[in-house]
């Protein structure tokens, strides 16, 4: 089992690699509090079980939107940003999970979003082992992780 | 000659962002089909020719691998090649995969050359996205 540092690694690794690769967003580690519009959390089961929930705010997840689907800003919908927002958080699991053991199994639960807004650091889930935040060009994601072995 | 391709996603945007990676590679799509799960691809199926299907995983109601063991089942559509495009990467995931009868395997997230280039292969077509003819006389045969 990785220690928390090497998850805080494999995760952000996963995060960069899926903003940059499929949504063409570089995003920077902040250690500021941040204001968010969308959360969206997936669960994953396997040698080992946890969730990780992504907070977005509406600016970062209109550009994603943007530029994976060629759209113009006008034409950006709630259902997109929605569904923007599930997939990329279904991107990083996958990934994050894949590198922390790709010998193993993991099953993934369908993303699940929530459309609301809040202050990432009153909001963050005080169990997490892992809470970061980035900035891209002044917008904002926020990322938490629970993570518990089988024994627990 | 051109294909008919299906995408299995419960994502819409992945399915737009596979929908035009297709068509800007070059490859002679007919139709595009799309269903948001294994259920809906069968529906989908039952009423549409189709050549070559691109499906992921993780999906309610019907998953990838659900849709894979449906079409195996069934002899009119168990000889249409599948490529599995999804977030799950594990080496035993893709074996389980490919053991349900998958042609090929693509991780989220890809690059557009990743699909073309699997897709190519899967189908048969060059680099020009055109069939490649068997040019073959009977003289090349070894009977």
């Amino acid at each position: 089992m990785a220690n928390t540092k090497k998850i805080q690694e494999l995760l952000m690794t996963s995060i960069f690699e899926v903003f940059e690769k499929m949504f063409f967003v570089f995003l920077e580690p902040l250690d500021e509090d941040i204001q968010y519009d969308m959360v969206t959390s997936i669960q994953f089961s396997g040698p080992v079980k946890g969730e990780i929930r992504t907070y977005l705010s509406r600016g970062v997840a209109s550009i994603m939107a943007q530029n994976m689907l060629g759209l113009e800003p006008g034409d950006v919908t709630d259902q997109t940003l929605e569904d923007c927002a599930k997939e990329a958080l279904n991107m990083i699991a996958g990934s994050f999970l894949n590198k922390l053991d790709s010998t193993q199994v993991f099953n993934l639960s369908i993303p699940q979003y929530e459309g609301k807004t809040g202050q990432f650091n009153q909001d963050k889930d005080s169990h997490a082992i892992l809470n970061m935040t980035f900035d891209s060009d002044d917008q904002y994601m926020g990322v938490t992780m629970n993570l518990e072995t089988e024994k627990n | 000659m051109s294909f008919n391709v299906l995408i299995v996603d419960d994502s819409i945007s992945i399915r737009a962002v596979i929908k035009k990676i297709v068509t800007i590679s070059g490859f002679k799509m007919d139709n595009c089909l799309e269903a948001g799960n294994g259920r809906e691809a069968m529906e989908i199926l039952a009423d549409n020719w189709v050549d070559v299907i691109i499906s992921d995983i993780n999906m309610p109601e019907v998953n990838g691998l659900e849709f894979l063991e449906l079409l195996a089942k069934n002899d009119t559509l168990k000889e249409i090649p599948v490529i599995m495009i999804t977030t799950e990467g594990s080496d035993q995931r893709m074996k389980e995969a490919f053991s349900r009868g998958a042609k090929g395997f693509i991780k989220k997230p890809f690059l557009p050359e990743e699909i073309k280039k699997v897709l190519y292969e899967v189908i048969g077509v060059g680099n020009d996205g055109q069939y490649e003819e068997d040019t073959r006389t009977a003289d090349d045969l070894d009977f």
